[in-house]
């Protein structure tokens, strides 16, 4: 049972002061063991706010991150599954899914997780499965209007991954979750 | 009268009021070895006592555990458990009955730790007489249909010999565990056997898992060959709003968190366990089996009783439960050690519960009022040490007794002894508690002349350190505490 924390495009300071205080009184210590940030956070102060959340912490590199060190793509193995990690505004079109599965296969991941959208998105194809956690700020994109804040929490257990969805609309936290199991044969 | 001053107020006993009385300064308390020899038995005092003050009994030098250099009588009787008076000897540590295979692993060179040793320690043969017929009688009396508690008790409360292996069922029925018609025993086991299993499968099973089960029982189940090989993922509701990340009270998810800071503690705790012992620590899977059985059951308690959790020194508490009934010679009551000394545990918690909720602690039944107990046992028992303690050299019991309260003399004497302390305990028929209390009551006025004799530093360095005694002696002189009213 492996808590998961996937969340990114917060853009700090630029378009957004801070992550919704309904959010940050969910986001305590110790009960996440990894924490997957697509970028875009941008300063440092949001990366040792996250690093105090949890020292294991996988970010990729946004266009608007101060911070020049971060890689371009990663990928990470926790449990059965191999997850990747982009900011997405490398992949033209932006958010297309067919362009995303192809990075996707690229990488050999099960589960593909990008941002820039600010949009959440779960898709599934033949290659494995590809979220989008959206903006934890609710931050303005130039695609995406009325973005609400959101972020994702995966429990991975086994083969089988339960992603809880974290929305906030209308100033409530709205939480739904998503089911997928991996095909035990993986053939990427 | 050749006078020793046993104590400085026999100065003073022609000023004031006697508070010693005059049998205490005969010259037979003397370290003079030319002093009666018949003094060693304790009935030759008797003629010279007039009104008891303090029993006779209890102011023979017998009782000192340090014993002055030129006295080689107390030396005879102190230091030497192995020709004291009791009938009983007693090695370092019992010898689990003869199990070859566990007995390799538990046998190692080295001396210093203290597992019991390959070859006999004892001086004397290895089972004295009175051994062998308290072990007979004890045998006679579990063999019997329908066991006499009392007379169980009676004979345990002497000391239940190590040899023949049977102390593991002597506790499980003295703690009630086992009923005393032995024809419901199979029935019995069984049940609560099964009982443990369950708690275990209900208790420590993760939030995944019962969201899982949950999801299986309500049949929404995600069938992989139903889903599209394209397609954006089905977004569901959660049930009750539980997600990880939920902090409302009934949510299994807060509260799986905060029972992992439990288990943290209990694992921290488990791993300091009687560093000492290869039964309990080092790298053997045994070791390291049986701290996982501590841990379990100790979890499992935590879970079932939220109002008291987990508290250090239970860990303690549990440890000679786990060590005595996993070395039964009984192959089939040694494999289901976990679920016997689980509801044991229980059973000799409950007259301890009170002391350790924090709660409790300034309460009527809470640990304050225990120690303030012991205080006024030992009052009304000899009284001229409780004000010596308490009001001369403000000792307070608070020191002292706390730690051998509430971890039941564990930590006071060594691994074998505290095993026939608590074979006392369990067997008396006025509990454990009030047993306890009478034990430490005897374990103060054993060391009496030292006490008298020190201040504040040196009396709580000497009782926060207790001085190897006979243990016989010991639960001898707690005996006699039992209910007197003394004048």
């Amino acid at each position: 049972m492996v808590l998961v924390l996937a969340l990114g495009d917060l853009h700090i300071p630029h378009r957004a002061p801070d992550l919704p205080a309904k959010f940050k009184s969910m986001l305590v210590p110790g009960k996440i063991q990894h924490i997957i940030c697509t970028g875009n956070l941008c300063i440092k102060e949001v990366h040792d706010y996250l690093k105090s959340l949890c020292p294991d912490m996988h970010i990729a590199r946004g266009e608007y991150d101060e911070d020049s060190r971060y890689p371009e793509t990663k990928t990470l193995t926790i449990g059965q599954f191999k997850l990747g990690l982009c900011h997405g505004h490398q992949v033209i079109p932006w958010g297309d899914l067919d362009s995303l599965a192809m990075l996707q296969r690229q990488l050999d991941v099960d589960i593909l997780v990008t941002g820039h959208t600010h949009q959440f998105k779960a898709y599934k194809h033949e290659g494995g499965v590809v979220i989008n956690p959206g903006s934890a700020t609710g931050a303005y994109s130039s695609i995406t209007y009325d973005a609400n804040p959101s972020f994702v929490l995966m429990d991975i257990d086994g083969l089988r991954v339960v992603v809880y969805v974290y929305e906030l609309i209308d100033g409530e936290v709205k939480v739904d979750k998503i089911d997928f199991k991996k095909t035990a044969t993986a053939s990427h | 009268m050749e006078r020793v001053v046993v104590n400085n107020k026999s100065n003073q006993s022609a000023l004031v009021k006697e508070r010693v009385p005059e049998w205490l300064n005969n010259s037979i308390w003397s370290s003079n070895p030319s002093a009666n020899d018949e003094v060693v038995k304790n009935e030759s005092i008797q003629s010279a006592m007039v009104k008891e003050r303090i029993p006779e009994w209890l102011n023979s030098s017998l009782w000192s555990s340090n014993p002055p250099a030129n006295d080689d009588r107390l030396l005879r009787y102190a230091s030497k458990p192995s020709t004291a008076l009791e009938p009983t000897t007693r090695p370092p540590i019992p010898e689990p009955p003869p199990k070859p295979q566990e007995a390799e692993e538990e046998k190692p060179n080295d001396r210093e730790t203290r597992d019991p040793p390959r070859d006999d320690e004892r001086s004397s043969p290895s089972i004295s007489p009175e051994d062998i017929s308290r072990q007979s009688q004890l045998l006679a009396e579990l063999s019997r249909k329908i066991i006499n508690l009392h007379e169980l008790g009676r004979l345990a409360s002497q000391g239940i010999p190590d040899g023949a292996g049977i102390r593991p069922t002597v506790w499980k029925i003295l703690l009630g565990y086992l009923p005393c018609d032995r024809s419901l025993w199979a029935t019995e086991l069984a049940k609560k056997r099964s009982q443990y299993k369950h708690f275990k499968e209900e208790l420590l099973v993760n939030p995944s898992d019962i969201t899982r089960m949950l999801e299986k029982s309500t049949g929404i189940e995600s069938d992989d060959s139903k889903c599209e090989r394209r397609g954006f993922l089905p977004r569901s509701e959660i049930p009750h709003g539980e997600h990880p990340l939920s902090l409302g009270k009934t949510s299994i998810w807060n509260q799986f968190f905060q029972d992992s800071e439990i288990i943290e503690q209990i694992d921290r705790d488990v791993k300091r366990t009687h560093p000492d012992m290869h039964f309990f620590s080092g790298d053997s899977s045994f070791a390291r089996s049986n701290q996982e059985a501590l841990k379990i059951i100790l979890i499992v308690f935590a879970k079932l009783n939220p109002g008291i959790r987990y508290v250090q020194g239970m860990n303690e508490v549990l440890a000679p439960l786990l060590y005595v009934f996993r070395n039964d010679p009984d192959e089939e009551n040694a494999a289901s050690t976990e679920a016997d000394t689980f509801f044991c545990f229980v059973e000799l918690l409950s007259g301890f519960r009170d002391n350790f909720c924090q709660q409790l602690d300034n309460s009527v039944v809470g640990i304050r009022s225990t120690i303030s107990k012991l205080s006024r046992l030992l009052k009304k028992h000899d009284e001229e040490l409780w004000r010596h303690l308490e009001i001369t050299t403000k000792v307070n019991p608070q020191f002292y007794a706390f730690r051998w309260i509430t971890l039941l003399l564990t930590q006071e004497f060594n691994f074998a002894d505290s095993l026939h302390i608590w074979d006392t305990l369990l067997s008396d028929p006025e509990g454990p508690p009030d047993t306890l209390l009478r034990v430490c009551c005897a374990m103060l006025i054993l060391v009496r002349k030292r006490l008298l004799g020190g201040d504040f530093t040196a009396n709580l360095k000497l009782l926060q350190n207790y001085p190897p005694t006979n243990i016989s002696h010991l639960l001898y002189v707690a005996d006699k505490l039992r209910a007197r009213s003394v004048g």
